[in-house]
């Protein structure tokens, strides 16, 4: 059984509603994130689980017991904030073991296990300092360290690194997750940054719009995405309305597009047939051919429209008769505004949602 | 270097009307305290203290302006959170109703209480028709009366200070609190009290100093046996032209005012250790 669960929970401010009939199960020593565009639920649904919000409707169980009206103190959740939240009048030490002396546990304990947090976040020689002599980066590590000190039954991460700067976000994504498997901590992470999530993630929850909409392990959602949501999120730029032609042995099949063209699919998510689909394919599998050239099956004519160069390569806008489409040229060949060509969209790389 | 003269020049006009009008008075008013025949001396102050007369005022104005703080802090600190966690709108309006009372003068203010408190008073009356009472209540012209006035006056000034640092407590704050196993109560004495300390030590000081220098509502709730010390030096400058005895009292409640802010101040630090 899931060690954590929500049960069709709604949230609503209001007569905001923003969460839906929301489930989730997360296992033990798992890292799930919660990633989506500001606004989609994700900040609720961790706030939810920490009891900082109200159910309209739902459970939340947590180890096999209700927690849906537990309250925040007792839940023993270490949650990590946005702005770290540090306690401005005590000493890092203090803020570290607010926690503890909370527990009633002996001072000698106390300053045991404190020093020893500190030594794993790397901040052993700063514990008398006031919170306000720390950098960014420091600040993120006590709040860390003070959330986990309490030896917490789940960890919670409002997206923790959105205030570091680009290279300490890669270096302290590593850290979190080094130490989340050294504890094998459960933990939930929030945040909006795809790279960041799914370089530590065990399984990520996509959400949009107060749902998951699919909840995979990172590969997955990056490689197969199920809606045109997440795809679109992951980054698929081109979606091509298709319909079911005729089915292949082993998933796949042969699909006609508005113009008549046909293309053939055998990347298959998993998905039930289903007549009317749309195929989403990124710009950079998509091969830009000269005129004419490539087989019958899975092209499209185009004429080249704006140009942007990305360092990499070029993106190219190209109009086809199925509507505007991003692709992704070499660098070493520029096409001119205006040049007629063929695309061609590799059977294995056109997702279907 | 040359700026630097310039940034000092500006200086200079408040200077002079702060030497001229407030250091040059105060000295000639505390200087003429020490002066003796004989150069200088504590003279005029030991007889100020023998008598029991101006010990007894001492000792109550004393009493009036520190139960006037405690009071205002008791009061005000909750409604203070209370209007801190408010959304900003209805904080600003929230401290709009707070303040009102200081737009009108202490003068009306006082006779307010004096409707209210009086023999025939509007409190008197009540308890009176609900027969929780035989005989009206002296409720008026004593020490009760002019805590009351007080407080009425300076609570505002409490809330505002305090709320000026409440408002500044992270919200994130309290739910980390709350999130390490502390309970309401938990939180508000390891968070939100330590963290509001500067706003208690501006708003107890202002209080304080304005509850001991009050003249207004001592001299209008109060009775002929509730002298202050403000009292006291309206009564020897104006009605016995003693000005040296004025100029005495003046400078005991400075020095007192000095000596307990700075008391105000130390006590607040070590809470907040």
């Amino acid at each position: 059984m899931a060690l954590l669960s929500l049960k069709n929970i709604s949230v609503a401010y209001g007569k905001n509603v923003v969460l839906k009939n929301l489930n989730l199960d997360v296992e033990k020593g798992e890292l799930v994130s919660l990633l989506g565009p500001s606004g989609c639920g994700k900040t609720t649904t961790l706030r939810l689980i920490g009891g900082f919000v109200e159910a309209k409707n739902g459970r939340f169980v947590f180890n096999g017991k209700d927690y849906t009206k537990i309250p925040v103190h007792k839940r023993n959740f270490g949650f990590v904030f946005q702005n770290y939240a540090l306690f401005p009048h005590l000493t890092v030490f203090d803020n570290v073991a607010f926690g503890l002396k909370q527990r009633n546990i002996p001072k000698n304990e106390i300053k045991k296990r404190v020093m020893e947090i500190l030594e794993t976040v790397g901040l052993k020689d700063y514990a008398d300092r006031s919170p306000r002599e720390l950098s960014g980066g420091q600040k993120q590590r006590v709040a860390l360290a003070r959330a986990l000190v309490i030896q917490p039954d789940l960890l919670l991460l409002d997206e923790p690194l959105s205030n570091l700067d680009a290279k300490l976000r890669v270096k302290m994504r590593l850290e979190i997750r080094k130490i989340q498997q050294e504890y094998n901590i459960t933990a939930i992470y929030v945040t909006h940054d795809q790279e960041e999530c799914f370089s530590i993630s065990d399984r990520v929850a996509v959400m949009n719009n107060g749902v998951i909409e699919q909840l995979d392990t990172p590969q997955k959602i990056y490689n197969l995405p199920r809606t045109e949501f997440v795809a679109n999120f992951v980054g698929f730029e081109n979606f091509i309305e298709l319909e079911l032609e005729a089915k292949e042995r082993g998933g796949g099949g042969f699909y006609k597009l508005k113009n008549g063209q046909r293309f053939k699919v055998t990347h298959f998510n998993g998905r039930e047939y289903e007549r009317y689909v749309k195929g989403a394919i990124r710009p950079e599998e998509i091969d830009i051919l000269n005129e004419g050239g490539g087989k019958e099956t899975n092209t499209l004519k185009g004429i080249i429209g704006i140009s942007t160069f990305l360092g990499k390569h070029y993106q190219y806008v190209v109009e086809t008769e199925v509507g505007r489409l991003l692709v992704n040229g070499s660098a070493h060949k520029r096409y001119e505004k205006g040049e007629r060509v063929t695309l061609y969209f590799p059977e294995d790389k056109i997702v279907l949602v | 270097m040359k700026k630097n003269v310039y940034v000092y020049l500006l200086l200079l006009p408040g200077l002079i009307i702060l030497l001229l009008f407030l250091a040059a008075p105060l000295f000639s008013t505390v200087f003429r305290t020490f002066q003796g025949n004989e150069g200088l001396t504590l003279a005029k102050y030991i007889a100020f203290f023998k008598d029991s007369y101006n010990r007894g005022v001492y000792i109550r104005t004393l009493k009036l302006a520190l139960l006037t703080t405690l009071i205002a802090v008791i009061l005000g600190f909750p409604t203070s959170y209370y209007i801190s966690r408010l959304s900003r709108r209805a904080r600003g309006l929230y401290i709009i109703f707070a303040v009102f009372p200081l737009l009108t003068s202490p003068v009306v203010r006082s006779f307010s209480w004096m409707v209210i408190l009086g023999k025939n008073g509007i409190l008197n009356s009540i308890l009176l028709k609900l027969n929780l009472i035989e005989e009206p209540l002296r409720l008026l012209y004593n020490e009760f009366s002019i805590v009351i006035g007080l407080v009425y006056l300076f609570l505002p000034l409490m809330i505002m200070s305090l709320v000026g640092v409440m408002e500044n407590i992270d919200e994130d704050l309290i739910e980390a609190a709350e999130s390490l196993g502390a309970t309401r109560r938990e939180v508000f004495i390891r968070v939100i009290f330590p963290l509001s300390i500067p706003g208690l030590i501006v708003g107890s000081v202002l209080v304080f100093t304005g509850s001991i220098t009050a003249y207004t509502t001592p001299q209008l709730l109060g009775g002929s046996n509730t002298t202050v010390l403000a009292t006291l030096i309206y009564q020897n400058a104006m009605s016995l032209f003693d000005w040296d005895t004025a100029s005495v009292v003046a400078t005991i409640m400075i020095l007192t005012t000095v000596f307990v802010t700075f008391l105000i101040n130390k006590l607040s630090s070590r809470l907040n250790a």
